[in-house]
């Protein structure tokens, strides 16, 4: 879906590093939810899952904030189509489970934006999908 | 050329937006579906690498690993298309990231769909690193010494 740009090049990125996974890592769910339209898709395509909507995006990170012990997110090589509102990104994710078991992963994620918060956001996982 | 190359690093030139979606849908992957080897050669330069991020599978060099990986791919697969695609193109990176979906048939076998993504870094105006995101099992295996 193709919508209209609003963000430059240093807001794009500044809202998937900044104001998403900053607020991810720091489990701030009401930090993290803002980033998202009421109505917005997330997609973890390696495992052709989908949560639509913030309601069921919240639930995934209740899931995922509870499932760890800490959530890093860094690393981030962006790649920001200010033209159309897109922005994706790879970077390592270390997630350190309770038993301190440590998952490492490097992802991709693609983010669609409609007036100023995320619209779409697709997901690509080196390994096992851990938002379920 | 700047001494020292990093994915979508600083002190690139820039080429025009529309040359990125081009080597992407028009050269590279016209080249693959199509099964012509000379024409996705020519995307990449000679020293580049492709990784398979999902299953940590890296074809190092245009001609040792990648034209292998494509000689096995094109002779394992009788009908290869990509399409759907969404660009996320960044010219003063010099790079661009797709989203895209792929329909695959093994010789012999039945149709696979996938929805994949590859970021491509480009090193003046060739691909000079690949990363492929595969929805299922990796496709891009290792060519047969």
């Amino acid at each position: 879906m193709q919508y209209e740009p609003t963000l430059n090049r240093a807001e794009l990125i500044a809202l998937a590093t900044k104001s998403y996974f900053a607020n991810v890592d720091a489990k701030n769910m009401d930090g993290a939810l803002a980033c998202f339209n009421d109505e917005a898709l997330f997609c973890v395509q390696t495992a052709f899952t989908r949560h639509a909507g913030k309601s069921a995006i919240k639930r995934m990170f209740e899931d995922f904030f509870g499932a760890y012990a800490s959530i890093v997110h860094k690393d981030f090589v962006c790649t920001v189509d200010e033209k159309n509102g897109r922005i994706a990104a790879s970077f390592e994710a270390v997630l350190t489970g309770h038993d301190g078991k440590i998952t490492q992963l490097f992802n991709t994620n693609f983010w669609r934006i409609r007036d100023g918060k995320f619209q779409e956001v697709y997901v690509y996982f080196s390994g096992e999908n851990v938002l379920v | 050329m700047m001494a020292e190359w990093n994915e979508g690093g600083a002190g690139q030139a820039a080429l025009p937006y529309a040359y990125y979606i081009d080597i992407v849908a028009k050269r590279y992957f016209d080249g693959v579906d199509n099964k012509n080897m000379q024409q996705v050669m020519d995307c990449f330069t000679d020293d580049a690498i492709l990784t398979e991020v999902t299953s940590n599978t890296v074809h190092t060099g245009r001609e040792a690993g990648i034209r292998a990986m494509f000689t096995k791919l094109f002779a394992d697969f009788s009908d290869i298309w990509h399409g759907n695609f969404v660009h996320t193109t960044d010219p003063d990176s010099n790079a661009i990231c797709s989203q895209f979906t792929v329909l695959i048939t093994p010789n012999g076998g039945y149709e696979l769909r996938y929805e994949n993504c590859n970021r491509f870094y480009l090193k003046g105006d060739k691909f000079h690193r690949v990363h492929v995101y595969m929805s299922g099992d990796n496709l891009l295996k290792e060519g047969d010494a």
